[in-house]
């Protein structure tokens, strides 16, 4: 569906907030609450031959990765940036979030996902939950969520999770890609993002604590472990399935593909500070910027990138997934990704046959 | 202290954001006929094809300019009176100044063929807000389009043109395109690549005469070799020249010449009156520069001569970046008598590195990303081309995983 604005001005209704995105947008919400809330998706799984409702949304979920990544890697097939990220999104949503798991269930294994750490998943780092895995497990987990996820994002930036491993990053870049533009590039937005997302970060880290406190002498203190437990419950409620479920994938074709990392994902605060004081960053090629702003337009997260561009600053910014479009759009090449190392730049010459 | 700025592109916006800089507590008054607030001129193109809003085009976010206290008056200019340091609008309202800076850039150049006056309707020019208006007016899917002009402009409406649908005829009046900064192959790789988009490329075409109905809609074209196009638009991006057409009606008119004549401060002939960007001709070698990075360069230092300090402009080595389609450009200095030229082989990608007298000189990037800084470094230290193709990874600014693989051999070649 096409809408005229101005003149001959022709715009996507769907992509640009028009009615049939409000309606996307009310389906979306109305399927994350009918999958949280109802049994309703347990039959249609079933008759399907799967166990339940939620293998049922990880199998749509992958379909969505999966076509959403051919989409693309076609779209992009000659940034070879973006053609192997997708393949990487779309071999970990498909095995390590989807086929392994199954498969460990099918042989009476339990259900684990090598994909997620903490803080995202909160599940696997406390001890109530993760000391039910068996010991490679856990040592993975305890692994994985504080040692790989700070030193990778030291070295290559939170890009190394939030947009080649984690799911609610792929789902965004992949099926969620005709969407990006639509975040907020206001100075009021960022405002919002900094106070929520280190809000979330803090009560994060308090009810880890509080639940290896409970852990360790909660058998004495019946009322600190009802209420540790009543409080997981609700963090659950409020941060896993309303803010990363229903708002985080619901009000895409409104807010853009990552509200959720944006503004609420603990993980994404986490690696954002690592990202801070690492070595990733954008390099921005001095005096070349004419402002055009697509970089800003673009970027999923909300950057004003052009900002930087046009006044030739290379940049961190927390908030910043490194998904590389704004690398990509720009029409005179700009910007850069990089790893900075304190190598110096170049050391190879090149063979050239003159 | 009062400064105003008349023009609020990317010269006079620089300009006012450098003052301000230094002046807190001036006032500064931004003056446009054009439009309310500043905005990138070079992405018009996207605000066409609907990657951008209008709004998207615009820099700095609006309650900035109360932030930095910009005053902006929406109006045209229309006398300066530098002996009373006053401006008149065209509203009748009157201004006081204490610095003047004239930032009025350029305007296209329009055809001088016959039946050109009598065209009130669908022949199109690409540079202000309001040309864009007229484009999006007249385009229409599956409609004609002749294009003249085998520059930057012309291949920006092109590519927005189609996008929308329109069948279109590009006319260049050269054997190749753009021969003022591509040599022939690169030409013709840009060439092959804007057919594969669908647009009928006319080489040595022009335009001869245009042809209206009576309501001075352009139904169709005459091209130099007799044939009729009928269009329902035609698009002119034959160049642009300095605004300064509206200074002659003035009652104390700065000098000019192709442009408003400055010396190296960007002072005019007037007292307190600067000028500076795409209206501007220095007075010592008769230098037009007509570019964005030039603009916002000559912006911010004509702020600083405003300011006291002392400048002496001498331009930098040139330097400009575009994009065809689809094929990024990068180019650096000048193309000497010799070079070193490679074009990828399957690929969209070209390389040329020239010299003149064993010095490096300029540099031609078609399809991959380079930093021009280390190009303008090796040619203000005149270094061979032996020593310039050595090193010529360094320069390489390719994303990652994507970096271009230099080993190749290079063709060698005049020019």
């Amino acid at each position: 569906m096409i809408r005229q604005t101005t003149y001959d001005r022709f715009t996507h209704d769907i992509t640009n907030r028009g009615i049939s995105a409000w309606i996307l947008s009310a389906l979306l919400t109305g399927f994350y609450l009918a999958l949280y809330f109802t049994e309703w998706f347990t039959p249609i799984a079933q008759s399907i031959g799967l166990d339940g409702k939620w293998t049922l949304y990880g199998l749509l979920y992958t379909i969505a990765i999966v076509g959403g990544g051919i989409f693309v890697i076609r779209r992009y097939r000659h940034n070879r940036y973006q053609v192997i990220r997708t393949c990487v999104v779309m071999f970990v949503q498909s095995v390590l979030a989807f086929a392994l798991p199954q498969f460990l269930k099918a042989i009476h294994q339990p259900e684990y996902y090598f994909s997620y750490f903490w803080p995202l998943k909160l599940d696997y780092l406390t001890p109530n939950t993760i000391f039910h895995y068996p010991l490679p497990i856990i040592l993975f987990s305890f692994a994985g969520s504080l040692l790989l996820v700070p030193i990778a994002g030291a070295f290559f930036g939170k890009r190394w999770y939030c947009s080649w491993v984690c799911g609610c990053g792929g789902l965004a870049n992949t099926a969620g890609e005709p969407f990006r533009h639509l975040s907020n590039k206001s100075t009021a937005a960022w405002k919002f993002e900094k106070a929520a997302i280190y809000s979330v970060l803090a009560i994060c880290i308090v009810l880890t604590a509080l639940l290896f406190t409970t852990y360790a002498v909660g058998p004495k203190h019946p009322d600190l472990a009802a209420f540790t437990y009543k409080f997981q419950s609700f963090y659950g409620l409020i941060v896993g399935t309303m803010l990363s479920g229903v708002v985080g994938v619901g009000l895409y074709p409104i807010g853009g593909t990552r509200v959720w990392c944006r503004n609420f994902c603990p993980m994404a605060a986490l690696l954002g500070m690592v990202q801070k004081i690492g070595r990733y960053r954008i390099t921005v090629k001095k005096n070349m910027c004419i402002s055009c702003g697509l970089c800003s337009k673009y970027c999923e997260m909300g950057i004003d990138v052009r900002s930087y561009a046009q006044s030739n600053e290379s940049f961190t910014r927390a908030s910043c997934v490194g998904c590389g479009l704004c690398a990509e759009v720009c029409p005179r090449g700009v910007l850069k990704l990089e790893n900075v190392s304190n190598r110096a730049p170049q050391e190879r010459l090149v063979q050239i046959t003159l | 202290m009062h400064f105003v700025v008349i023009g609020n592109g990317v010269a006079g916006i620089t300009a006012a954001l450098t003052l301000r800089e230094r002046e807190s507590a001036a006032k500064i008054t931004l003056i446009s006929g054009e439009s309310d607030y500043f905005f990138s001129r070079t992405a018009l193109m996207y605000a066409f094809m609907d990657r951008m809003t209008l709004r998207d085009l615009e820099p700095l976010e609006r309650k900035s300019y109360d932030a930095q206290r910009i005053d902006r008056v929406r109006d045209r200019v229309t006398d300066i009176d530098a002996s009373a340091k006053m401006i008149t609008l065209q509203s009748g309202q009157t201004m006081q100044y204490d610095a003047l800076l004239l930032a009025t850039g350029s305007s296209p150049n329009q055809l001088n063929v016959p039946g050109v006056n009598a065209a009130k309707q669908g022949m199109v020019n690409f540079v202000t807000l309001q040309d864009l208006e007229q484009c999006e007016k007249h385009t229409r899917l599956g409609g004609n389009a002749v294009v003249v002009g085998g520059g930057l402009i012309g291949i920006e409406l092109l590519e927005c043109l189609v996008h929308h649908g329109m069948k279109v005829d590009f006319m260049v009046r050269d054997p190749w395109y753009w021969p003022a900064a591509l040599n022939k192959e690169e030409a013709a790789m840009v060439t092959e690549h804007m057919r594969h988009h669908d647009v009928n490329v006319l080489l040595e075409e022009s335009v001869v005469e245009i042809k209206s109905n009576n309501s001075g809609k352009v139904e169709a074209v005459i091209g130099s070799s007799g044939k009729r196009y009928d269009v329902e638009l035609l698009g002119v991006a034959v160049g642009v020249h300095p605004s300064i057409e509206w200074l002659a009606a003035t009652k104390t008119a700065p000098k000019v010449n192709r442009g408003i004549l400055v010396d190296s401060a960007f002072r005019t002939s007037l007292p307190h009156v600067w000028a500076a960007g795409d209206c501007v001709e220095l007075a010592s070698t008769g230098l037009v520069e007509q570019i964005w990075y030039s603009a916002k360069r000559q912006g911010e230092l004509a702020a600083k001569s405003i300011l006291g300090d002392a400048i002496d402009y001498r331009p930098p080595i040139f330097y400009n970046s575009s994009k065809f389609f689809d094929i990024e450009f990068t180019t650096t200095g000048k193309l000497g008598a010799e070079s070193f030229y490679h074009r990828v082989a399957g690929k969209e990608i070209s390389i040329r590195v020239s010299w003149e007298n064993s010095a490096v000189t300029g540099f031609n990037m078609l399809g991959s990303r380079w930093n021009h800084e280390f190009f303008e470094r090796w040619i203000t230290e005149r270094r061979t081309p032996e020593y310039v193709m050595k090193h010529l990874l360094e320069a390489q600014f390719d994303g990652e995983f994507g970096t271009l693989p230099l080993n190749f051999n290079f063709q060698r070649g005049s020019k």
